[in-house]
């Protein structure tokens, strides 16, 4: 009951205000920019759903069903692009076509000096936001509709055979149909983290309606138009899937319940074989090698930066946050699953879908609901109980930048482990409690071994999210205290992405790291 | 194993470590070079130093939310506009007007409840190839229109164009404010977009022969720290010091405040005092190529070379541009100032 409550603070928090002054943000708000934040926001969710979808289903349908030149690469490297956090992205984008920047490093390498600026195409602002947060995010569309065309590949592509149907008309009259759950899972999660991107938009200063919320609440303390503001959020996704849910009218899905055939794949020979190679590895450049390069083109070109960081510190920091919220996270979704099981409750089951929302709310807006509703509590019992305050033990502790990454990646780490439990049929505790064995036996003796690789991978999953994390660390951290993420936003801060460079590179090793470890399960599974 | 445990419990549970001697800072600016700053403080004084830095608005908000329990001493930020939002907010208290800062401050730079630790200067850049400003060119003359699709800026949800807006309705009226921003507008080469230094890159490239920019940014390309590229485009800029005529060109302040909270004033008030020796004014100017608070401490060589002499806006009193700031907004975007 308790766990489910707690992930729900943010949203509680945002729909009662505590303190409802109304300020004139709103009213100018309308006057002047509202149109353009709405449009912003719009164009930057139509945009990154539009490149996730093509980057993500053509790859995923290249590497599952044809065999060409480094698809077994391919297969596992598209999803390195996890590690790149948006905001690294843009600082990588941004360094690269700037006026002066290093493209024209390059020609002026190449081809000796001349005014090249003029004819570097600039990626920022809209444009440089919608490229830096798809790259970010298409890996999710990846890795399910790939895990969606594994299931159920072969028959379909052999139905289109029997059809007499070209490649085209089958990959666009049965593939991709028979995928979309899945492609729009992944576009959903792609939506989620498209509109409550912060740190992409505001290095490129674009203003969407996250930054209008954010400053609503901040800046004018004006709870009332932040509510209004979240609430046509939500209502941008909830109309996409709408229209979604619409268009598919009375089409059913089903898994095969089980085995299926292992897949010959298809040869792809020639110019084929080479434009699957072409996309594939320009896909891999573009969304993992390009900003890798930069970053490392700076740590190189700028080694007195790269002398100025405490690395020791830097992973301890990062590994702890690691290390304890995974531990919580994956501790409390075991038991909120465990009871949803045993107890079959409704109410539990409400509970959990609700509180599984934390992850629709910006980061940063997520942080200062924290901070408001930490302090609001501590206040309400100290005023009516006579307590000592306990804002220090939550603000600016690591307990409090713990709390906070549990209230954010509840949903990520429940669901991650409520598809193992799904997985174990119920008539397996059955038999466990027929044998004789207690409800803890067969939890601890069944259900955690057969869990092992979900638990695994939520871990693994868990980890890259909080090494990547930016806003809820930078407001609730402790003093003297600092992650490769916030050394590397501290940097970009005060206009020396050349600095960053080294922050962000570690960053995206860590990220790998984790990535490469659960790749086998993150492939696999789905 | 058992001094793990505990150190780790005590990481978890304390947030910060409890010294005899200590001073907490929340702080806006994010260089390094302050940390060295601060290192030689406690070096000089025994006295440790603990930051956290962040975004400006997440500070201020997590330092209100934390009321009674802030552990924090000072608030320093870069721009006075911001001290004085906090300030009339009643997040500060007097202490800031030291004997010893009154006497290396001048009144102008400091308020009861912050003073000013460095100067910036947001200055005009021209293309030296392509225009020539007359002597006594002002931030007025901008919305001229001869200079139609020629000027680039930041956007309006910058502080340091809140603060230069400010300065302007407080000496020119709100009304004229409105009609300036309104030609400004439409002489943008551009929509407004990217950092300071983009828009002297922007003029460096050709894109627009003006540019509104503080003046650290040009010595930070010039130093050599961004790579030979952007020096060699520093170098076809040139900055400009407007209003020479009238009131002086627009200043503004990097500062700090004493939280009402501090439970260390006494440090907070030291370390202040320390920010304003020569000493670390020379750190200041050499590393973030400010101008130093203090009389007697000379600029980096790379911005000394644009002149010394030039008239600062003195009149103008920075304490008034934190309750101008939202007045300026308003006008901004009103005037389609994205």
């Amino acid at each position: 009951m308790i766990v489910p409550l707690l992930v729900a603070i943010p949203i509680i928090t945002i729909f009662f205000s505590f303190f409802d002054t109304r300020s004139e943000y709103l009213t100018l708000l309308k006057n002047t920019f509202l149109l353009e934040y709405i449009s912003n926001s719009f164009f930057i969710l139509v945009g990154v759903l539009f490149l996730t979808f093509i980057f993500g289903v053509t790859s995923a349908y290249f590497v599952s069903f044809y065999n060409f030149t480094g698809v077994n690469f391919f297969k596992w490297a598209l999803i390195l692009s996890f590690a790149v956090p948006g905001y690294i992205y843009a600082y990588s984008l941004t360094a690269f076509f700037e006026n002066y920047g290093t493209a024209f490093s390059i020609l002026t390498f190449l081809f000796g000096d001349s005014e090249y600026n003029q004819y570097i195409p600039k990626f920022d602002g809209l444009i440089g936001s919608i490229f830096s947060i798809s790259f970010s995010l298409f890996g999710y569309v990846y890795v399910l509709t790939r895990a969606s065309f594994l299931y159920q590949s072969h028959n379909l592509i052999e139905v289109g055979k029997n059809l007499g149907f070209s490649t085209k008309r089958s990959f666009f009259k049965i593939i991709l149909p028979s995928a979309r759950p899945a492609i729009v899972a992944g576009l959903s999660l792609v939506a989620m983290e498209a509109v409550s991107d912060f740190g992409t938009v505001s290095f490129f200063s674009i203003s969407t309606l996250t930054t209008a919320i954010y400053n609503s609440w901040i800046s004018f303390d004006d709870l009332s138009t932040a509510n209004q503001l979240s609430f046509m959020l939500l209502f941008f996704i909830l109309i996409l899937f709408i229209i979604e849910n619409y268009s598919r009218k009375s089409a059913k899905y089903h898994q095969p319940s089980r085995g299926f055939k292992s897949i010959p794949k298809i040869e792809l020979k020639g110019k084929k074989s080479a434009l699957a190679f072409t996309f594939c590895s320009m896909l891999f450049f573009c969304s993992f090698l390009f900003p890798v390069f930069q970053m490392s083109y700076w740590t190189i070109k700028f080694p007195k930066y790269f002398q100025d960081i405490d690395l020791w510190s830097l992973n301890f920091n990062t590994l702890l946050l690691v290390f304890l919220s995974s531990v919580c996270l994956i501790v409390f979704s075991f038991l909120s699953n465990y009871g949803n099981r045993v107890s079959k409750s409704k109410l539990l089951n409400y509970l959990s879908a609700f509180s599984i929302s934390g992850y629709a709310i910006p980061g940063v807006i997520l942080a200062v609901a924290f901070i408001t509703f930490i302090s609001w509590l501590s206040d309400t019992f100290t005023s009516a109980f006579g307590f000592a305050s306990f804002k220090p033990l939550f603000i600016g502790s690591v307990i409090g930048l713990v709390l906070a990454y549990f209230v954010r990646f509840f949903s990520l780490s429940f669901n991650g482990i409520r598809s193992g439990y799904l997985k174990i049929n119920q008539s397996i505790d059955d038999s466990a409690y027929l044998l004789g064995y207690s409800k803890f036996k067969t939890f601890t003796r069944i259900h955690v071994p057969y869990l092992k690789s979900s638990v695994f991978l939520v871990g693994v999953l868990i980890a890259i999210e909080i090494i990547k994390e930016l806003p809820i660390t930078l407001i609730l951290r402790p003093f003297n205290f600092e992650t490769f993420a916030t050394k590397a936003y501290s940097y970009a801060a005060q206009d020396l992405l050349e600095a960053a460079a080294f922050p962000s590179l570690c960053l995206i090793m860590w990220a790998s790291l984790f990535i490469l470890f659960a790749s086998r399960y993150i492939l696999s599974d789905k | 194993m058992k001094k793990l445990v505990l150190s780790i419990l005590g990481l978890l549970f304390i947030s910060t470590s409890v010294m005899a001697q200590e001073v907490n800072i929340f702080s806006a600016r994010h260089y390094d070079s302050d940390v060295q700053l601060y290192k030689k403080f406690t070096a000089k004084t025994g006295i440790k130093v603990n930051i956290v830095s962040g975004k400006d608005k997440a500070l201020q908000k997590r330092i209100k939310e934390e009321g009674k329990d802030c552990k924090g001493d000072l608030y320093i930020t870069a721009d006075a506009g911001r001290l004085g939002a906090f300030q009339s907010q009643g997040m500060f208290q007097k202490g800031a007007s030291s004997a010893g800062i009154k006497k290396v401050v001048p009144a102008n730079f400091r308020s009861a409840y912050w003073t000013g630790i460095a100067k910036r200067a947001r200055v005009i850049y021209y293309n030296p190839k392509t225009v020539n400003p007359s002597w006594n060119m002002t931030y007025e003359d901008l919305a001229d229109p001869k200079y139609k699709g020629r000027v680039v800026i930041r956007q309006s949800n910058n502080v340091y164009n809140q603060s230069l807006v400010a300065s302007l309705i407080k000496n020119n009226g709100a009304k004229n404010t409105e009609t300036w921003a309104k030609g400004l507008v439409s002489n943008f080469a551009r929509k407004a977009k990217g950092n300071d230094r983009a828009q002297i890159l922007a003029v460096a490239a050709g894109e627009a022969d003006w540019a509104v920019a503080n003046t650290y940014y040009i010595a930070l390309m010039l130093s050599g720290k961004k790579g030979p590229e952007q020096q060699a485009a520093a170098k076809k800029v040139k900055p400009f010091f407007p209003n020479q005529d009238g009131r002086g060109t627009h200043m503004n302040i990097s500062g700090g405040g004493i939280l009402k909270h501090a439970p260390n004033k006494a440090n907070a008030i030291k370390l202040l005092e320390f920010l304003l020796t020569p000493e670390a004014q020379k750190h200041i100017v050499n590393n973030t190529f400010e101008y130093s608070m203090i009389d007697g401490v000379e600029p980096n060589k790379l911005i000394s070379q644009f002149g010394l002499g030039f008239k600062q806006d003195l009149k103008t009193k920075v304490s008034s541009y934190g309750k101008l700031q939202a007045k300026a907004l308003k006008i901004m975007t009103e005037a389609g100032w994205n």
